[in-house]
């Protein structure tokens, strides 16, 4: 079977990639087409960016640093800053359900 | 709860974490009648009407919804004449597994000095594998577009709800949550209630313990999700502690609040 891509995102607090990871996120194609069941995970599957990189993940995405305003400078949202990390890997059938 | 009212330290806890969980809230007998009523919910009732004439009377969930604990735990957050919002009996078949749900309720809501609450009353015993509903505690005061946080798979801090019949959940309307999934052979059951205060939700809660410097520490609590953001929800938890205990100049620590409203200039201008 030929290797597809996985994307695992990492979310953090500050874009660098030694920041510490506050969530994760794993879309695996290799797998199939959706996450029809998530199981409860409380640790992330790597400390930081770097870590998943020396495990073979590459780095499609990091984040650029914000400009922060008068307005908007105390303001809270969604989480600021994400790595978007890349594997390729063997692709399975899709189980029916997923 | 004195006076089945919030205490002061109860209610730094809502506004640091979002949420506050109480078992025993609703007796067994009530809870397995409160169940039954459930597998025949119908729809909303009348949406923004007061809560006390539009909510059943004579029936389980009506009883529930006005035991004198659960009424106190109302009346410390938004006041003893909330308005009925709306209501829902979430169901989770056995077997039914759910994949990313992290979302934020209704639509985004930036009032200040203002929250709503919800109710979520389990009315079965609901173990870990049952698939109660997850929630990351402090995340109220980051609005989001609803279901856009899906994408938040996983997150540092996240709970769920593990309890025993008659345990109730109360909770800012705007704490990040979800559903998960139910692996077991048994049904799962949730009933919400979410009520709007009529009323400035402030000095509501039992304030003789208002003083206790536990307050702070409270505030300053850290869910593991934080991170380099910490100060800034500090700011936002200050800010709503001040408003809802009356104390306009409250701060603590190294007082971030300083780096707004300290301005000679504008003061000797």
């Amino acid at each position: 079977m030929p290797a597809v891509q996985d994307i695992l995102v990492l979310f953090q607090t500050t874009p660098a990639l030694t920041a510490n990871v506050v969530a994760w996120a794993r879309y695996d194609a290799s797998q199939g087409t959706g996450i029809p069941d998530l199981p409860d995970e409380s640790e992330p599957p790597y400390a930081n960016a770097m870590a998943a990189m020396r495990d073979g993940w590459q780095v499609i995405q990091m984040s650029e640093l914000k400009h922060r305003s008068t307005e908007d400078g105390y303001e809270l949202g969604p989480l600021p800053y994400q790595t978007v990390l890349s594997k390729f890997n063997e692709l399975k059938e899709e189980n029916a359900s997923s | 709860m004195k006076d089945n009212r919030l205490t002061s330290k109860e209610m730094a806890q809502f506004v640091a974490s979002g949420y506050l969980k109480f078992e025993d809230m609703v007796p067994k007998e009530l809870c397995d009648a409160c169940l039954e009523e459930m597998r025949h919910n119908q729809g909303y009732l009348a949406v923004g009407t007061p809560f006390e004439d539009t909510w059943p009377k004579g029936t389980a969930l009506g009883d529930a919804f006005r035991l004198p604990q659960v009424q106190g735990l109302i009346h410390s957050l938004v006041g003893p004449e909330p308005l009925y919002d709306h209501h829902a009996a979430h169901l989770t078949k056995a077997g039914n597994t759910k994949g990313p749900d992290m979302h934020q309720d209704s639509v985004i809501d930036f009032r200040e000095n203002y929250f709503d609450i919800q109710l979520s009353l389990f009315p079965a015993d609901t173990p870990d594998e049952m698939g109660g509903t997850f929630l990351v505690p402090g995340t109220q005061y980051r609005n989001v577009r609803t279901g856009e946080i899906h994408i938040y798979h996983h997150m540092r801090g996240k709970i769920w709800a593990s309890c025993p019949a008659g345990t109730m959940y109360v909770w800012n309307t705007r704490v990040w949550h979800g559903a998960r999934s139910n692996h077991t052979g048994q049904d799962r059951f949730m009933y919400k209630l979410r009520l709007n205060p009529t009323q400035p939700q402030v000095g509501l809660f039992d304030t003789s313990d208002l003083d206790d410097p536990e307050i702070g520490k409270i505030l300053n609590t850290n869910h593991g999700w934080e991170g380099n953001d910490h100060r800034y929800e500090l700011m936002q938890r200050i800010k709503q502690w001040r408003y809802v205990s009356d104390q306009p100049n409250y701060d603590v620590g190294e007082r971030f609040m300083r780096r707004i409203e300290y301005q000679p200039q504008k003061a000797s201008a």
